[in-house]
């Protein structure tokens, strides 16, 4: 390569600490729990939110079963012992909580939002799109509540929902992923301080996108959001995650549990794009995203989409995966995942079939650069019940350059004579002759890569809603500038 | 509008350009001609700035800027096109949004503003129709599963997409049949231009019937070692390379 | 007990390797590499008792040397190649535990058409080291005899450009618990050809751990585990440790009945390791409701320039198939034989030992009729 365009990379190697573009810190005042964790910060968090007295006990038997609990080790995942004693559970902006209306929100929040490039005025947002945000331990807006009120949605701020729809929320909570299903999702059934809840009732298709919007502020704080989908019978609800965080050099724990239930022939699309900080060049910092989650296709007929883009963290531990109980349903697992400089990634699904004529659909893109380690985890399991069960899978990895690691752990049960499944992987690079020929024609290196990286995550892409889907195709290129060099 | 002065080129160490002179005016159109292992591809590799061709010596000159020192984005922003022998293949990436990427980041680099969708759609129909270059195969992922013709059909529609000032041909008869060579000579024909130089780099005196030079050049061993108007190609066709080559040592 | 410490392995080793068996215990299903071979389940402790198994050589072709491990004063040959460290826990047991064992050799440069047929018997741990200097080529034929419970840690070493094709077919030993583990060194240009057939067992693990340490090394393994009931577990693991190394897998399972067919392989290419290729393909067909295939084909990656891909899939018989060939007048039963011999054939075919090669399609045949 020419010495210009040597100097021009490692320019854009140097800049690449500025490239986040969502690391600035909001100054507002906080209010806090006491550091640490004990049955206190519990009673506390659920004082706080005004809960009854069902949903203390809730959290003080997960928070009891927790203390027995050990850290899981078995993803490829390494950082130092984190002391569950030396952060924030809560954190909540003191001008908050929960609004009536957007006009008193404090300035400081909405323009946060703003910053973000999520307006929450409504006259602002948006078409077709409701939001909640979520700052630190609570939510700070909602909108569109009353046009989605009047098709009989509910979405609303978790902590709401408990007060107001007690019985929906006893009903559904914790029996997707259970109090004791895993270290981190006992940690935030304890905890959980907000997050979004969502009932769409019979019949209705949701008139609009719903997203929630999470952005982490307060330093050394955890967010431990809890979020419940439920799609009642005939409905189709379509949500979308974003998640940010300031650039800091300490690590913060993300110890997030997000519950789906789609009962007969309802249908529920799920996407993130999760852009939370992911470290400096040298590893330094970053979000430590530590996530349980998990639809039920309880109802027959019944459909779970999962789509994610995971460009950010520090360290990604997680596998939204489908139960698909009901005869019919169907899951589907869409997924790119990037690691760039030190960041590590340990991310897949599980597919459990036990109904009958049920299908899953695993598509996995996952590209390594820098020193990063990507690794793509999953199951698919048929069980003796799941007559005519089909699952396919592709699992596609790209790499960037020598040093980094790309692997591939797919694990294939099946019990029942009829079911099919298939599975592909494959491990390629950014050929040395694709990127030359897009400069050639013009194209700068970076933009050549992201070109590149795009096609090869094209399938999943295309899952994305519209609105969201040309902001995730920045984030494939942003997030790997100057990783050739 | 291209001036190459005494230009050696290394490859992993080994020298494959020796000194190679040549001089090509705007309006013109060179042809080079040698046998397999002479250096044309590293001629025009050289020329486009692939990484790993090494300039040990000389200079090339390019509407007298120093062509060496900018990188092949730059080359091309500036009008440098290579039609490759070989076009790559890029999985999942549709002909369509690479010629609007790439035709927009050249306009950037040009300080122009970047085409919309529809313009770009319309600039691409304008000149495809030409070239026999179907709307379904701009839908296809770029050159995945093109045959050799389509490819070249694409290449040249790309040339004709960016109106290059000075543009290389490497061997853009190689895997061709009659039909498809004529459709692309008359591709390349169209945008013969006084301002406009072309370098035609072929093993061949076939193409040189349909894309017919003011200039041939004979390069073996890393040199120019004859030169001469289009009647060079007919004696080379006659006689060989072995002959002309022989000649020069 | 003392006899093997004597001379090829050294107490220290020997501590060594009892000291990570006592930190392990028995590998059960909570183990990653275990889940689908619950070994701790079907013996209990009783499987690190210190009783020793044994071999058999049944044809040594002239040229070959033999050394008995528990003879003093090894030559170097021995010494150099036998009781390399490992992190495995049963390899590491029966090195704690054997006291028999068997060396043996093919000088380098010595071309070897006769088969080298070498058993493993009786219940216990037992160990085998097999050397197959530069130059040298051999073929190995191994068999399988009944025992309640046998762990076999066989090392096999390959010098530059050396070739060996090894083919092990198993009958089905209904009882039977049989564990072994191969430990494969392949130097530069050389090629190593394994082949396992397998008819189950109560519970039976073919472990096989491949490296590729030289430039132009090349692995090729393959297997047909054909199950009426039983257990069959092939576990791999090949490394790519330097670059431009080659290896391909390609496993056929049939489960009928309360069969169980894992497959695990693993392929690891070291950083560095450019150009290196390797395939991998397993496929399962289930016969009955009460079987199950568990395959778990995992790429762990840590160099950019190299060709890796793999493909699993379980199913059923294609129903478009069985339908043309009985709608030509084949009765359904041997429509799906036909099948499932087509099935398997490829695996099969994958073995160059023709004599072995009969052998392997006359038992699955015989073994097909019993279950399609």
């Amino acid at each position: 390569m020419s010495s210009a365009a040597q100097k021009e990379t490692r320019k854009a190697v140097a800049e690449l600490g500025d490239k986040y573009k969502y690391g600035f810190v909001t100054d507002i005042e906080m209010e806090r729990a006491p550091k640490g964790l004990s049955e206190d910060t519990v009673r506390y968090i659920s004082a706080k939110k005004g809960e009854p007295e069902w949903m203390l006990e809730w959290r003080l038997a997960a928070f009891r079963r927790w203390v027995q609990m050990k850290e899981p080790d078995w993803a490829r995942v390494h950082y130092p012992k984190i002391d569950y004693q030396n952060a924030y559970y809560y954190a909540a902006p003191k001008s908050t909580p929960l609004k009536q209306s957007l006009d008193e929100v404090d300035p400081k929040l909405l323009e946060t939002y703003n910053k973000l490039g999520i307006p929450l005025h409504e006259q602002m947002a948006l078409a077709g799109v409701a939001v909640d945000a979520v700052f630190d331990s609570v939510s700070v807006a909602t909108t569109f509540k009353e046009k989605l009120n009047q098709a009989g949605v509910i979405f609303c701020p978790i902590s709401e929902a408990i007060r107001d729809y007690p019985d929906l929320v006893k009903k559904y909570l914790g029996t997707v992923v259970p109090v004791t299903d895993n270290f981190f999702a006992t940690l935030n059934s304890a905890v959980f301080s907000d997050g979004t809840f969502v009932y769409v009732p019979k019949g209705v298709r949701c008139p609009m996108e719903l997203s929630t919007y999470f952005r982490i502020n307060a330093s050394e704080t955890g967010q431990f959001e809890r979020t419940l989908i439920v799609a009642d019978e005939g409905s189709y609800v379509s949500y979308l995650e974003g998640c940010t965080a300031p650039k800091r050099d300490e690590n913060q724990l993300h110890a997030a549990v997000v519950e789906l239930v789609a009962l007969d022939d309802a249908e529920i699309k799920y996407s993130t794009v999760q852009n939370w900080y992911p470290g400096d060049e040298d590893g330094k910092g970053g979000i430590y995203n530590f996530v349980t989650k998990r639809g039920d296709c309880r109802g027959r007929k019944s459909k779970i989409s999962w789509t994610q883009v995971e460009t950010g963290s520090a360290i990604t531990w997680k596998y939204p995966s489908c139960i698909l109980r009901g005869d019919d349903s169907v899951g589907e697992f869409y997924s790119i995942a990037i690691a760039n400089h030190f960041q590590q990634a340990d991310t897949g699904t599980k597919m459990i079939h036990l109904g009958r004529n049920t299908k899953s659909r695993i598509i996995s893109k996952g590209i390594s650069a820098g020193k990063a380690q990507n690794t793509y985890r999953g199951l698919v399991s048929v069980y003796g019940k799941a007559q005519n069960a089909r699952n396919y899978t592709q699992c596609d990895s790209l790499l960037i350059g020598g040093e980094c690691g790309a692997h591939t752990v797919p694990y294939i049960e099946s019990r029942n004579p009829s079911a099919r499944i298939e599975h592909e992987a494959t491990t390629s690079k950014i050929a040395e002759d694709q990127l030359f020929y897009c400069l050639q024609r013009g194209i700068p290196q970076d933009e050549a890569v992201s070109l590149i990286v795009n096609g090869f995550c094209k399938e999943v892409l295309q899952q994305l809603p519209m609105e969201f889907a040309v902001e995730a195709q920045k984030l494939v290129g942003i997030s790997l500038e100057g990783s050739v060099g | 509008m291209l001036e190459i002065k005494n230009l050696h080129v290394a490859v992993d160490g080994k020298e494959i350009l020796k000194g190679l002179t040549l001089s090509i005016g705007a309006g013109e159109v060179h042809a080079i001609m040698g046998p397999n292992g002479s250096g044309k591809s590293t001629l025009s590799y050289t020329l486009a700035g692939r990484a790993g061709y090494d300039i040990t010596d000389g200079s090339i000159l390019y509407k007298g800027e120093d062509l060496a020192a900018m990188p092949p984005e730059e080359r091309a922003a500036k009008g440098v096109f290579l039609a490759m022998q070989y076009p790559v293949e890029i999985p999942g990436v549709t002909t369509m949004t690479f010629l609007k990427t790439a035709l927009n980041s050249q306009r950037r680099a040009r300080g122009q503003s970047d085409l919309d969708a529809v313009g770009v759609l319309k600039l691409v129909r304008a000149k495809a129709k030409a070239l026999n270059v179907s709307e379904e195969m701009l839908k296809r992922a770029l050159n995945v599963g093109f045959s050799g013709g389509e490819k070249k059909r694409l290449e040249t529609l790309q040339m004709a997409l960016f109106e290059p000032s000075l543009a290389i041909l490497d061997e853009t008869d190689s895997g061709l049949d009659i039909d498809a060579l004529r459709l692309v000579a008359e591709g390349v024909n169209a945008l013969r231009d006084p301002a406009r130089a072309m370098l035609v780099i072929t093993h061949y005196q076939r193409l040189l019937d349909y894309i017919v030079p003011d200039r041939i050049h004979v390069l073996a061993k890393g040199r120019i070692v004859a030169e001469g108007g289009k009647e060079l190609a007919l004696e080379l066709e006659a006689k060989g390379y072995e002959h002309i080559v022989g000649q020069a040592a | 007990m003392t006899a093997l410490s004597a001379i090829a392995l050294s107490e220290d080793r020997r501590a060594r390797a009892a000291a990570l068996v006592q930190d392990r215990g028995l590998p059960h299903r909570r183990i990653e590499e275990w889940k689908y071979s619950d070994l701790r389940a079907v013996l209990g402790e009783a499987g690190l008792s210190a009783v020793v198994a044994q071999y058999l050589i049944r044809n040594l072709p002239h040229g070959m040397d033999v050394w008995d491990l528990s003879r003093p004063d090894a030559p170097a040959w021995v010494t150099d190649n036998f009781a390399r460290e490992t992190g495995n826990t049963m390899n590491a047991a029966s090195l704690a535990v054997a006291d028999a064992g068997i060396a043996l050799r093919v000088p380098a440069g010595m071309a070897i058409d006769d088969p080298l047929k070498l058993d493993f018997t009786g219940a216990g741990h037992v160990r085998a080291l097999l050397v197959v200097e530069a130059g040298a080529s051999l073929n190995l034929v191994e068999g399988v005899v009944a025992a309640d419970f046998r762990n076999v840690g066989f090392e096999i070493a390959l010098g530059e450009g050396a070739r060996l094709e090894h083919v092990r077919i198993c009958p089905a030993l209904d009882g039977a618990v049989l564990v072994e583990e191969a430990a494969v060194r392949i130097a530069a240009g050389a090629t190593y050809r394994g082949h396992f057939t397998g008819f189950g067992a109560r519970l039976s693990r073919m472990e096989l751990e491949i490296a590729l340490e030289g430039t132009g090394a090349q692995a090729h393994l393959s297997g047909v585990a054909l199950l009426d009931g039983r257990h069959s577990d092939i576990t791999t693991h090949v490394s790519h440790l330097v670059g431009d190394t080659h290896s391909s897998q390609l496993f056929k399972h049939v489960a009928a009945g309360k069969g169980r067919a894992v497959y695990q392989g693993k392929v690891t290419v070291a950083k560095g390791a450019n150009g290196a290729d390797s395939s991998q393909t397993a496929k399962a067909l289930l016969l009955g409701d009460a079987a199950e295939a568990d395959l778990k084909p995992e790429l762990e990656i840590f160099a950019d320039d190299v060709k890796c891909a793999h493909g699993a899939a379980v199913g059923d018989l294609d129903a478009e198939s069985l339908f043309y060939l009985r709608a030509r007048g084949i009765p359904e039963a041997q429509a799906r034989r036909m099948l499932l011999q087509a099935f398997l054939e490829d695996a099969v075919a994958e073995v160059g030992h023709a004599e072995s090669r009969e052998m392997a399609r006359t038992e699955l045949l015989a073994a097909l009729e019993k279950v399609a």
